[in-house]
């Protein structure tokens, strides 16, 4: 996981401009857990590094009141790294004061959220595609099942909605199908599940196959206006900016592969993700650029 | 366009009055039951197109739906705890209703709702 990323200390919360200096290296947390699970508990308390801290103000800036998992993560990675004794961490890397015995499991979401300003982008929309792997008679399905619509006439599938996770399910003949409006991984896998057992129980042999998510869709607000035309033109290669077609700047970025649409009220959506983590890396890098743009 | 009515209205309370006459007749031996099977396509006919050209009370309803289905252009709603208010400002609750609308027969013919 290297990104080409803007260095960018995570904050939970707002916090003084000093420390948001202080670059933060992405790879981090992995070799955390790595280094972290290899050496048995007592060996990673060995922190030569110790003395870089100094070039700290203040008492570091873990000392958040908000005490997070996150903040373990800029920990580790130095004594992780010192006593393999490769890396060199240089005075950009936060203070290690104190070092979890054992690494705390990190949820993934955790490993990733890396909140600039306390912003993390909130998922909206999930769409994931199942193959059900069996011919399904739509007719059928559209005169038992509840909540269905069919009218062949129109659309080819049957339409089918369940109220939790609150989500539509397209249920093609094919035996395909494709839920949307699940607003997590799990609820969007649990839904798929939902209508495969619907499908079920209606007689067919179906199974749950090939269960993806093909899209994720996010949004957060940076609550502060952005310049549009000044990012339109410097980092043209990337926007579209027609505000007689549409008021949002189209931003497709390449690393990750997420189209942002940013608008002047400096509310953002992030779509065309695969994985959350694309969300947030997408969030963030961007966050840097629009602080630029930022309307006087 | 003999077949584009719905039989549903037979089993409305009037529908249900003609049948049972019907068959007392057939019974009886006053008409034979071909004559009975084409006084009922005459009343759907009858009924669809009187409910659609004079029927004008409306009434408005509100409640939660729990379920709807479409299928084969005919839509069916099961609706939770309905309150009907009427033309009068008579409200009216039930329990759970369900109601099927389907085309009517001009809508069938042009294709469109």
């Amino acid at each position: 996981m290297s990104f080409a990323l803007p260095a960018r200390q995570i904050t939970f919360g707002r916090t003084n401009a000093s420390q948001q200096q202080q670059p933060y290296q992405y790879q981090q947390p992995q070799q955390q857990q790595h280094g972290g699970l290899a050496l048995p508990g007592g060996a990673t308390f060995i922190q030569p590094q110790q003395p870089t801290g100094l070039s700290l103000p203040g008492p570091s800036p873990l000392s958040n009141s908000y005490v997070n998992p996150q903040t373990k993560t800029l920990n580790a990675p130095v004594t992780a790294a010192t006593t393999a004794g490769n890396a060199v961490a240089g005075p950009s890397t936060p203070p290690a004061t104190q070092v979890p015995a054992t690494p705390v499991a990190l949820t993934l979401e955790q490993q990733h959220i890396t909140a600039v300003e306390g912003i993390v982008p909130t998922l909206q929309n999930i769409v994931a595609t199942v193959n059900l792997d069996c011919r399904l008679d739509l007719k059928t399905i559209a005169l038992h099942a509840r909540n269905a619509e069919y009218n062949p006439k129109r659309f080819a599938a049957v339409i089918m909605r369940i109220r939790d996770p609150k989500t539509t399910a397209l249920i093609f003949a094919s035996g395909k199908m494709v839920v949307t409006g699940a607003k997590s991984e799990d609820d969007s896998r649990l839904a798929s599940r939902k209508y495969a057992r619907i499908v079920q129980k209606l007689g067919f042999d179906a199974k749950f196959s090939e269960f993806k998510i093909q899209n994720i869709v996010g949004s957060c607000d940076v609550k502060f206006p952005i310049r549009l035309e000044g990012l339109a033109y410097s980092h043209g290669q990337f926007s579209s900016y027609e505000p007689e077609l549409f008021p949002g700047l189209i931003y497709r970025m390449i690393k990750p592969k997420v189209v942002l649409l940013i608008f002047v009220s400096g509310k953002i959506v992030l779509t065309g993700a695969k994985v959350r983590e694309e969300i947030y890396t997408a969030f963030n890098t961007i966050y840097t650029v629009l602080c630029e743009f930022r309307k006087p | 366009m003999a077949t584009a009515y719905y039989e549903f209205y037979r089993g409305s309370s009037i529908g249900m009055a003609l049948t049972d006459s019907l068959d007392e007749l057939i019974t009886s031996g006053a008409i034979t039951p071909q004559l009975a099977m084409k006084v009922l396509q005459q009343f759907d006919k009858s009924l669809a197109d009187t409910m659609v050209k004079q029927v004008k009370t409306k009434t408005t309803l509100k409640g939660s739906l729990r379920t709807y289905r479409l299928c084969d252009d005919v839509w069916t709603f099961i609706i939770k705890n309905p309150t009907f208010k009427m033309e009068s400002n008579d409200m009216v609750n039930a329990q759970r209703i369900k109601i099927i609308a389907c085309k009517n027969g001009d809508a069938i013919e042009a294709g469109k709702k």
